[in-house]
């Protein structure tokens, strides 16, 4: 007796793309679009949709989580710096304390478990899938974004006439972390400019970039290491509890700005 | 104006120096909300006690001063902001988000958020355009206690951080404190051999073997040290004199936090010369003498 039940490959297929098309064709529209889907962009994703916030994370690569899988010098723990320890109680990642305020966790559990938390809460992710440029509207605020196949970046320029697809939304979140791409598309057009990151490496720089987090322009939202780019912060290294913490108050900031009012949640 | 780095210049006698001298008729200090151990009023007797100064003290600088026009005083504060800490200021168009930044920072004083440098003598001659027409001048003092990072573009090409910048108004900065004179040589190695460990700087376990040789924040030291800071910008106000070599007296200008302990917890002490113009200010100012002698 086989191990499988019986389906035909037009019924996989089929499926696959009902799937998909439901999903994209949902998220075509939506509230919030957040690019670039590191640790920053998932607690925002997640902490959005657990506010009933429709959302959903534009990833260019395969994979999800950017550099949380890994700490600094390609060694797979992650630090964190006290209280974003917090977060990963909420998220049911388990830790160690390493020193007074310093707190250590495997990359892939704290990683993977982040993912699960943001889709479990209901946020979308469209991997493989590269920000091209932004939707502008009237007074050029930004209302969505132009995607395509990140394949289609590595194709022969003979072949790469695939015409991109637009998104639209109430607002976009910017945590593409270093390279801040969507602020970027606003600076080609001379709507926005990167002070680029600062060269200090000084305590409390964490600090600044939760609290730099914020609008960054009329529809963006600037989340994570972009922050540090378009505000010229001083490097900080792998510090992740930044990461959370300013992805959280991204989704803060959305929720404002749609007028939303956040929800009460058990501790 | 002065900061970190004096230059060398002849020491004049006593006798010498008074004729030049702008003796206030008040100091105002201004508080720095964020700073839970810096205890302003406790600088505002040692001041009154060493140069006899009336002082009386504010709150934050501009929560007093810069009421009018938050979102113009937000956008200004910003526009102070060192860009490249290798390059001279150069003047750019605060970024949007910079200005909601500053005016959340206005909006809540209490708030400490360092990481940020900006440059000390736009951000003093902001602070100055701030000031009424009836407190601008050499017979009011003004010391600021701002908890923001400040920095000087020095002959050596970069910007450095400082704990005090005199001027008008003068400035000791809570955060430059700390982060400006430099910690113990081993502190940066252990930071660095645990930052590579780590990927991430654990300044705490940096720190920890280090305690008490440094100062930190919400050091309960905070305020003893503020006091020989104001005292410099006092002083200057007075004589147009920055610091002193000796490294016992208060007025030394330390770039190590070892330095800065030996002045201002150590010794705690002007030195003798110093002490004789103190004296003499005091004189000038018309108060009594001391119970304490700085």
């Amino acid at each position: 007796m086989p191990i499988f039940g019986k389906a035909s490959e037009a019924e996989v297929t089929r499926a696959i793309l009902a799937g998909f098309t439901k999903d994209l064709g949902e998220y075509a529209s939506t509230e919030v679009i957040i690019v670039g889907g590191g640790p920053s962009g998932l607690t925002a994703a997640r902490e959005l949709a657990l506010n009933g916030v429709k959302n959903v994370v534009i990833e260019r690569n395969n994979y999800i989580g950017g550099g949380f899988w890994i700490g600094g010098y390609l060694m797979n723990t992650v630090t964190l710096r006290a209280p974003a320890q917090k977060y990963l109680d909420e998220i049911g990642c388990p830790y160690k304390k390493y020193s007074e305020n310093l707190y250590v966790t495997p990359g892939p559990h704290a990683c993977s478990k982040l993912i699960a938390a943001a889709m479990d809460a209901g946020a979308k992710i469209q991997n493989m899938t590269s920000f091209e440029d932004i939707v502008l509207r009237e007074k050029n605020r930004v209302a969505g974004v132009v995607i395509n196949w990140t394949p289609v970046q590595a194709l022969p320029h003979e072949i790469t006439c695939v015409d991109p697809i637009g998104l639209e939304c109430e607002l976009v979140i910017d945590s593409t972390g270093h390279d801040a791409y969507v602020i970027q598309a606003l600076e080609k057009r001379g709507l926005a400019k990167r002070i680029g990151e600062g060269g200090m490496w000084i305590e409390k720089s964490e600090d600044a970039v939760v609290e730099h987090t914020g609008m960054a322009y009329p529809g963006v939202i600037v989340a994570g290491m972009a922050v540090c780019s378009t505000y010229g912060l001083p490097r900080m290294g792998p510090t992740f509890g930044a990461m959370l913490l300013s992805g959280k108050r991204a989704a803060e900031v959305a929720l404002k700005e749609l007028g939303r009012t956040p929800k009460k949640r058990s501790k | 104006m002065a900061r970190a780095k004096a230059h060398p210049r002849r020491k004049p006698a006593i006798s010498e120096e008074d004729p030049n001298w702008d003796v206030p008729r008040i100091a105002y200090l201004y508080r720095d909300p964020s700073s839970s151990t810096l205890r302003v009023n406790v600088i505002a007797t040692y001041l009154g006690e060493v140069v006899g100064l009336r002082c009386e003290v504010r709150d934050e600088f501009f929560v007093h001063h810069g009421r009018a026009d938050p979102e113009g005083l937000a956008r200004a504060i910003a526009a102070t902001r060192v860009r490249h800490i290798q390059r001279p200021f150069e003047a750019v168009e605060p970024l949007y988000g910079e200005v909601q930044f500053e005016l959340r920072l206005l909006e809540e004083p209490a708030k400490r958020v360092p990481g940020i440098l900006y440059d000390a003598y736009r951000y003093m001659a902001l602070m100055a355009g701030l000031l009424p027409a009836g407190e601008r001048s050499l017979q009011v003092l003004h010391i600021a206690f701002p908890h923001r990072l400040l920095g000087t573009f020095d002959e050596d090409g970069r910007y450095h951080a400082r704990s005090v910048v005199c001027g008008y108004p003068s400035m000791v900065s809570t955060s430059g404190i700390i982060e400006a004179p430099a910690k113990p040589e081993a502190y940066y190695r252990v930071k660095a051999r645990l930052s590579i460990a780590l990927g991430s700087v654990p300044f705490e376990a940096a720190k920890e073997p280090f305690k008490g040789r440094f100062i930190d924040y919400d050091d309960q030291r905070l305020t003893e040290v503020a006091k020989g800071y104001a005292l410099q910008a006092a002083m200057y106000h007075v004589t147009k004199e920055a610091f002193c070599d000796d490294p016992t007296c208060r007025l030394f200008n330390a770039h190590w936090q070892a330095e800065l302990i030996r002045a201002q917890i150590a010794s705690g002490r002007l030195c003798a010369r110093h002490r004789a113009m103190a004296a003499r200010i005091r004189e000038r100012a018309g108060s009594p003498r001391p119970s304490s002698s700085g």
